[in-house]
């Protein structure tokens, strides 16, 4: 453990997140009248996040826990830091571009997104429950504020309602369940738990005391489930995608579920011992795997008669977490390499199809007919991030979903032979809803009105550059598995 | 062997590869916007850079001691199971003399190519090409495993075949193209299945199951090697090798381990580079496999088809190597490779990729050693070649021909050496060849454009006087290739007759002897038509010009009446450093008999270590060595002499008399010879015209027999598919149909499901968390 002045220094990259919020803030108050001011936020915003990223490159890399054990400093936390800071710098570009955040409340835009930044960097390291309700929360908040960014439109502030709603009975419940598991175990820590419930399980409490941790453990998980979208916590993601602007839906449904794993695999392989599968007697694994395959094949079963690509991507990002949740029921080291390096791919993948969405000036499928003609970068990259989602070589997504079947594969019991093959058919099915939309965008006909789709050039270059490495990874991943082999250590 | 990490390797073949993408991609436009130059110096200069990485990294090598090889790995390639190959680069000290002509000579070739070319149509097309040839051939010589070799072996052969038929337009220079690229496949096919092969018996000769005391076994050599050299680093990597094979310990869970360890291509950090390799396709590995007894004679006990295992591999890949090195019976395809531009003849086809062969069976000498069959085949079938193709040489007219057939000669040498179990010695034949033949080469190149694109000896003459460098650089390479002594050629040429003589690991009727003699009369004919010549090209008066009409050889040049010119400086300098290197470069092999140091072979030393205790030398003594080297200084000056005698100024009559004798014997001999024994020919009755026979007669079969058949079974099959269209559309696309709206259904029904009310949603969270309790619950219970 790290004394204050310590745990201060590893936690550099939250305090120069922070001052950056409150720079942005500045700057927007000053510059209000400056016509180069969204320029010059975006340049305060992305400063802010390569100074953070440089921070975080010249923190002390011992793991150890800050703040009397509030919050891990691992190498997973160091991971996912860095993913976030990635994540959030796309998203202030991707916001930049974008026609949906008008340019006098562009300043309000990135205060709330690194805002939410900050709370996804607490939650990947939070090793505390409390912290780790508070990093949520952290999350959710901004999260509502920016899918109603947009309140005049209808849709937006009835996406960002129900998002408070749904998202507010969840962490209630999760907050009920971290309840319960102090009450069982005396306390809040993660690996005091485990020490708890390693004391339980061989003291012989009896079905008794093991239900009330199984309520305990269930209902937490309704606040994990929540904010990566499993089944059957993933209502509000369809509506939230639906009606949030794109910019941000890309950021959404790419951070906040890489935290939702990152408390996920906190939670479940520190607290309750790892592997996952027989901790204390409880079937964690078959659960875990249970809720897998309802998300996936949920996820793609909708997905395939959706017409709206928003929509269609929201309900194929349910899916994706399902496999994800599916590599974590394993719960091995390789497994959670496996998930780590899933979510560094599906980061490219999955904000470079949102840019696609952004920039194609419509979300019916019908705003993507004829593609191909109207703008060949476009088509060609929304192309490449697609059959990389569905998993085709030579794309990285490939790459990633070979990792996280080989990984439920090694363990070698027929329940994970068959989540393996439900997983392999989801694919299967995945490939219908995606090859639709390159259908459209390629074989359909441009008709009378559908127009040259006018991309400006840095944002034709942001497309080849989440293109580029999505098809680089599928033949060249080691530089990246290399680097999560190194980083996927996880403070017990 | 102790590995080094370089982590600059990978630049070495990679900048020849940035000049291909730059010439191939962007050349047309940019030579037609800014011109030529702005094409060829990009594309030269990355040769020279890569050179320039090339020596930082021998002089690494050089200061590191004996045992070091650099490494770089890249990333794991491919990874399945213990068939493991990295993209991983390795310079020990063969590759470092490998990479060291490759650049050097390379370089100096494109320097000159900047002359030969100008004006060409195809500028940018021809650079593209060089440079993609640097780049798959240091890919062939760095590459640490059998894949990656295999890699650039192939990736030089498809750029020999674009060179060669560079003037596509041409109907014989395409063909000449495709003759190549087609004999290169046979040559290739018995490569791949060598390796397979390989592989195969390893696998068998690796698996715990082989032996049952393995583990007994194996802990010996460890220790034994442990105590005899005790070098902690290379125990360790030693151990580790062990493990990765599943040797030590229990073998399949540490193999296990190891995998998983890997799997995301993973490596531990501070370890030593090799602690954790699995590179099962790795030479060293393999070599590193063979010290151990127990494997080896695993290997050595396995026989496929009546023939041991190791013979058959060896025997493959040598026919591998008859292909890429143009041996009997694969050399065919080599004098027709002169189709392509001469820098191309001099950098592919005699100073680099044709003796990929050679270096690759010197690479896999620990495996060649094991096998004295294979070992006699190659020697044989070396020495062969090398005399058929020197009596070819001597009576073409075509200066290009001459010096393929030469080519195709010296090859034929340095088979002899790696047959013999000379390897460093092949390598040295190898390295003074580059210089002296890229030099012949380019020479006649120079030739050739002087002299208008005529390539017939019998229209040169009197260039001396004319072409002084080319000619003084030309006669100092003929020195060189014909072995006077102090030239380069006659060190590594004699130690190559010498060893041949010498040799036990050979089993033919009269030991090394007969290798001896074939090589030796070939070194007397070699002698004889490089003189020859250079005496046709070089002395005498210019027969060019108004001699073509009288030859019938109308060209439409329209520039006869010019005589030659010496050939622009970016080519007479690279003439001078070539030639320079002809005279010299042979120095660093003095024979022993000089009680001179062998610098050549004590740096090679190292590397064949490994065999040399496998070999055998029949020992004959010092007297005998003098008496040998004395014999081959005067077949040399014998060859020169009766050369001057005959073509000097073109004035002695006795070579047109032969020509113009009546004697059936020596016309049949002539024509016999001349016409290359008809072994194209043959190839044409034997291969070529069964094959297209056959392919004809499948074609009538098809149409006339099959085709019939096919429309029976299609008359019924339609009745048939009228019955199963009808089943079909009932029941299978019922099916297909219900799988396919069972899907959607289940979509919109679960869509329904989203109905975009609050409270739906909220309900769902609880139930559906409660749900998870109670399923939970009955599961633990």
């Amino acid at each position: 453990m790290a004394g204050t002045t310590e745990s201060l220094a590893r936690f550099a990259p939250e305090l120069v997140l922070s001052a950056t919020i409150l720079a942005i803030l500045i700057v927007d108050l000053i510059a209000r009248l400056q016509p180069k001011r969204p320029s010059l936020l975006s340049g305060v915003a992305l400063v802010g996040l390569s100074a953070m990223a440089g921070a975080l490159w010249l923190t002390p890399t011992g793991d150890t826990s800050l703040f009397t054990h509030l919050l891990a400093f691992d190498g997973l936390a160091r991971y996912f830091k860095g993913f976030f800071i990635l994540a959030a710098a796309l998203g202030v570009l991707f916001g930049h571009l974008s026609d949906e955040i008008s340019r006098s409340r562009l300043g309000e835009y990135y205060i709330q997104l690194l805002c939410l930044t900050l709370g996804l960097s607490l939650l990947a390291s939070a090793q505390n429950l409390l912290m780790l309700y508070l990093a949520l929360e952290l999350v959710s908040l901004p999260s509502y504020v920016l899918s109603g960014f947009r309140w005049w439109d209808r849709r937006a502030s009835e996406a960002a309602l129900k998002y408070v709603v749904f998202g507010g009975a969840a962490s209630g419940v999760m907050l009920y369940g971290f309840s319960l598991i102090y009450g069982i175990t005396g306390t809040l820590q993660i690996d005091g738990v485990a020490a708890a419930l390693t004391a339980a399980a061989t003291g012989g409490q009896g079905i008794a005391g093991q239900l009330g941790l199984l309520m305990a453990v269930m209902l937490s998980l309704a606040g994990f489930g929540y904010k990566v979208a499993a089944v059957p916590f993933h209502m509000w993601c369809p509506d939230v995608y639906e009606g949030a602007p794109t910019t941000f839906v890309a950021f959404l449904s790419v951070a906040p579920k890489a935290a939702g794993f990152a408390a996920l695999i906190r939670f479940f392989v520190v607290g309750f011992g790892q592997p996952a599968p027989g901790a204390a007697g409880f079937p964690w694994a078959e659960i875990l795997g249970i809720i897998a395959i309802g998300t996936m094949t949920l996820g793609n079963v909708v997905a395939v008669t959706q017409d709206n690509v928003k929509r269609l991507l929201a309900y194929s990002s349910i899916a994706q977490a399902g496999y994800l949740i599916m590599a974590l029921a394993v719960g091995t080291d390789e497994a959670i390499r496996a998930v780590m390096l899933y979510l560094g791919f599906y980061l490219l993948m999955n904000m470079g199809a949102f840019f696609g969405v952004q920039l194609a000036g419509g979300e019916r499928l019908s705003a993507f007919r004829g593609m191909a003609s109207r703008n060949a970068t476009l088509a060609i990259t929304m192309a490449i991030f697609l059959f990389s989602l569905t998993g085709i070589p030579p794309f990285a997504g490939f790459i990633g979903k070979f990792y996280l079947f080989a990984a439920v594969l090694s363990v070698g019991e027929p329940f994970f032979y068959a989540l393996a093959i439900i997983g392999v058919l989801n694919s299967a099915i995945s490939l219908y809803y995606y090859a639709k939309v390159v259908r459209v965008m390629f074989l359909d006909k441009a008709e009378e009105g559908d127009g040259v789709v006018e991309v400006s050039r840095p944002a034709s270059a942001l497309l080849l550059a989440l293109a580029g490495p999505t098809l680089l990874f599928g033949v060249w991943w080691a530089p990246l598995a290399d680097l999560i082999d190194k980083a996927s250590s996880i403070l017990r | 062997m102790e590995l080094q990490t370089f982590n600059t390797l990978w630049l070495i073949p990679l900048f020849p590869l940035l000049g291909a993408a730059y010439a191939g991609l962007l050349g047309k436009r940019i030579h037609r916007r800014y011109g030529e130059l702005a094409v060829s110096l990009p594309t030269v200069i990355m040769p020279w850079i890569s050179f320039a990485v090339a020596v930082s990294a021998v002089v690494t090598l050089a200061q590191a001691g004996p045992e070091v090889a650099l490494y770089n790995r890249l990333w794991t390639w491919i990874g399945v199971d213990w068939m493991q190959a990295d993209m991983a680069f390795l310079v020990d000290r063969l590759s470092a003399v490998m990479i060291l002509v490759v650049t050097f000579v390379g370089s100096l070739i494109h320097v000159y190519s900047l002359g030969y070319m100008k004006g060409d149509p195809g500028y940018w097309r021809f650079f593209a090409y060089l440079n993609l040839f640097m780049f798959s051939m240091l890919v062939l010589v760095l590459g640490d495993n059998f894949l990656l070799m295999f890699v650039g072996w192939e990736g030089v052969g498809l750029c020999s075949y674009l060179l060669i038929s560079y003037y596509y337009r041409e109907r014989d220079k395409a063909a000449a193209g495709m003759k190549a690229f087609i004999v290169n496949r046979v040559g290739d096919f018995g490569f791949t299945l060598g390796v397979f092969l390989l592989f195969w018996g390893l696998a068998a000769a690796n698996s715990p199951s082989y032996n049952p005391s393995i583990q007994a076994t194996t802990a010996a050599p460890v220790v034994k090697r442990a105590s005899a050299k005790p070098d902690p680093a290379k125990l360790a990597e030693h151990v580790a090798f062990q493990a990765s094979w599943g040797l030590a310990g229990a073998p399949c869970r540490s193999h296990q381990a190891l995998g998983r360890a890997s799997t995301l291509g993973g490596h531990a950090q501070g370890h030593h580079v090799e602690g954790h390799a699995t590179t099962s396709l790795a030479f060293r590995h393999v070599e590193r496999l063979l010290e151990d007894p127990v494997k080896r004679e695993g290997l050595l006990s396995q026989n496929v088809l009546g023939l041991s295992l190791v013979t058959l591999v060896g025997l493959l890949l040598f026919l591998g190597a008859t292909g890429k090195s143009a041996q009997i019976p694969l050399y065919v395809w080599l004098p027709d490779a002169m189709a392509g531009p001469t820098p191309v003849s001099a950098l592919i086809h005699a100073a680099t990729m044709v003796t990929a062969g050679v270096y690759m069976l010197s690479r896999l000498h620990f495996l060649m050693a094991l096998t004295p069959v294979a070992m006699t085949v190659v020697a044989t079938v070396g020495a062969l070649t090398a005399f058929f193709a020197a009596t070819i040489g001597l009576f073409q007219y075509d200066i290009k021909k001459v010096l393929a057939y030469s080519t195709v000669s010296q090859l034929g040498f340095m088979f002899v050496a790696v047959g013999s179990g000379a390897f460093w010695v092949a390598i040295f034949h190898l390295m003074t060849h580059a210089f002296f033949k890229a030099c012949l080469f380019l020479g006649s190149g120079s030739v050739i454009m002087g002299c208008h694109h005529e390539q017939d000896m019998r229209l040169m003459g009197g260039l001396r006087k004319l072409m002084p460098v080319t000619a003084i650089t030309y006669f100092i390479s003929s020195a060189a290739i014909a072995g006077f002594p102090l030239f380069s050629g006659f060190f590594s040429k004699d130690e190559i007759l010498w060893k041949a003589f010498d040799t036990g690991n050979v089993i033919l009727p009269g030991g090394g002897f007969v290798l001896w003699l074939l090589a030796a009369v070939a070194a007397l004919m070699t002698s004889f038509y490089m003189f020859r010549s250079y005496y046709m090209t070089f002395s005498g008066e210019y027969r060019g010009g108004h001699a073509h009409e009288a030859h019938g050889h109308d060209e439409a040049h329209g520039a006869h009446g010019h005589l030659p010119r010496e050939s622009p400086k970016t080519m007479t300098i690279v003439l001078g450093i070539l030639a320079a290197l002809a005279l010299a470069g042979g120095y660093v092999g003095l024979p022993h008999l000089w009680h001179l140091p062998n610098l050549f072979e004590h740096w090679l030393a190292p590397v064949f270590e490994g065999s040399a205790h496998t070999l055998k030398w029949a020992g004959y003594g010092h007297g005998l060595e003098w008496g040998l080297m004395i014999t081959s200084i005067l077949i040399a000056f014998a060859g020169f002499f009766a050369a001057r005698w005959l073509y000097r100024d073109h004035r002695n009559p006795t070579p047109q008399k032969i020509l113009d004798s009546d004697r059936r014997l020596v016309r049949g001999v002539h024509r016999w010879v001349f016409n290359k024994y008809y072994v194209d020919e043959l190839y044409q009755k034997t291969v070529i015209q069964p094959t297209l026979v056959l392919s004809r007669a499948l074609s009538i079969f098809d149409t006339g027999f099959i085709d019939a058949i096919v429309n029976l079974v299609g008359l019924i099959g339609r009745l048939f598919s009228m019955l199963q269209g009808w089943i079909d559309r009932t029941f299978i696309d019922g099916l297909v149909n219900l799988v396919g709206d069972t899907v959607m259904n289940a979509g919109r029904a679960l869509r329904r499901v989203q109905t975009g009310r609050l409270q739906a949603y909220v309900y769902s969270l609880v139930a559906g968390s409660l749900l998870m309790v109670v399923a939970a619950w009955l599961m633990a219970a």
